[in-house]
């Protein structure tokens, strides 16, 4: 199965018309998609919970879809408005792994890729804001740990944090 | 692919039902005849000013509703497309529109604070002021009903302009009905329901567009 551009608009297209093979096939896709989107942006154990939520996003949400625009930066607009709202969230994961940096899957569509991707999102931030997030929202550092981490005081790492998620939530469809 | 993943999948995919998908042009139909609406009624229970329908029309008039007009149709457009989200999507046109449209209430300050100048406040203008905000409500509530369907990312930039946009156009179709033409007029009590529906909608309304 080729989940590229082409193939998954018209997958889309089937699904809101009722297919629902068609669908299972997108969200098997979409899924695969996503694992790869989030890597290194979110703590290995909360993966598939935000995979998940952004899958059931995508089907409370499936009509937003325009089908004559392309699939995946629909897809990476509401991929990165979870992820934030993940962010946002108090948690604190006890293991710092994370997801590595997984053969991405090389294609025509790359550059277009690279334009939606989270990194692309993180590189908004300045250097202090997206260490503090690092830190303390995806690798599950407390305050004061982070802060000995970075060299950036207590009150400094959690300004950080929430300014650099506000800056996040406010440029989600912002594409470089 | 993870089992409790999978399971998702298979449940959400057999509850595929048909959808019908977001176009830009239903959503700018719906708030183009809230428009209509609210200037009908508008005209209907205020009546129409005079000279509206001999096309005589003063400089300001036209300056200060052109302005308007085009303050709310760039962010009605704005936020019809937030709707469907879209990474590439930058929303940037109110901006210069807001830019441009903030010379008004500047204008009127100094006309209104001149020597000869009516002042800050008249009871005339306070019930502008209030049409202007009566007007809005049926295009705000259009713009909403959009965004409550649709899947906005930037909620508190989506509320923001909702409320301009949905305060320019109430203030347009008052405008058809109010005869006071000075600029220190429109450009206070004809530019507040903006202001106003700016501040609501970016920090009530905004509040009821996540999802």
């Amino acid at each position: 199965m080729n989940g590229d551009d082409a193939t998954m608009m018209r997958l889309m297209r089937a699904a809101q018309n009722g297919d629902k093979q068609a669908y299972a096939v997108l969200l098997e896709q979409a899924a695969k998609w996503l694992r790869r989107y989030f890597r290194r942006r979110i703590a290995l154990e909360k993966l598939d919970d935000l995979v998940q939520e952004v899958l059931l996003s995508v089907h409370a949400k499936r009509s937003t879809y325009d089908p004559d625009r392309p699939f995946y930066p629909w897809l990476a607009a509401i991929a990165r408005y979870r992820w934030v709202d993940y962010l946002r969230a108090e948690y604190r994961t006890q293991t710092q792994e994370l997801l590595e940096d997984t053969a991405s899957e090389e294609s025509a569509e790359e550059p277009v890729m690279a334009r939606i991707s989270l990194d692309r999102l993180f590189d908004q931030l300045s250097p202090a804001q997206a260490e503090a997030i690092e830190l303390v929202k995806i690798e599950g550092y407390s305050v004061a740990e982070a802060s000995e981490r970075s060299g950036q005081s207590q009150s400094l790492i959690k300004v950080n944090v929430h300014r650099g998620i506000r800056k996040l939530a406010a440029i989600i469809e912002k594409a470089s | 692919m993870d089992d409790p993943t999978q399971a998702l999948i298979d449940r959400i995919s057999a509850d595929a039902a048909p959808v019908r998908p977001f176009r830009m042009g239903r959503g700018l139909a719906l708030a183009g005849l809230a428009f209509v609406v609210t200037i009908i009624a508008t005209l209907f229970l205020l009546g129409a000013r005079h000279g509206l329908m001999s096309g005589e029309f003063s400089v300001y008039f036209v300056v200060v509703n052109g302005l308007l007009l085009v303050l709310g149709l760039s962010c009605v457009t704005t936020v019809v497309a937030m709707a469907s989200p879209h990474v590439g999507t930058g929303h940037e046109g109110p901006k210069w529109a807001i830019a441009m449209a903030g010379v008004l209430p500047a204008a009127g300050v100094l006309a209104a604070s001149a020597p000869d100048g009516v002042g800050l406040l008249h009871v005339e203008g306070i019930h502008c002021m209030y049409m202007g905000l009566a007007a809005s409500v049926l295009i705000a509530a259009a713009l909403f009903v959009w965004l409550r369907r649709g899947a906005p990312v930037s909620p508190k930039l989506a509320g923001l302009y909702l409320g301009i946009g949905s305060g320019a156009l109430g203030s347009v179709a008052n405008g058809m009905a109010c005869a006071d033409d000075s600029i220190a007029h429109l450009g206070i009590w004809h530019m507040a329901p903006v202001v106003i529906g700016a501040l609501v909608g970016r920090y009530v309304i905004s509040r009821w567009l996540r999802w």
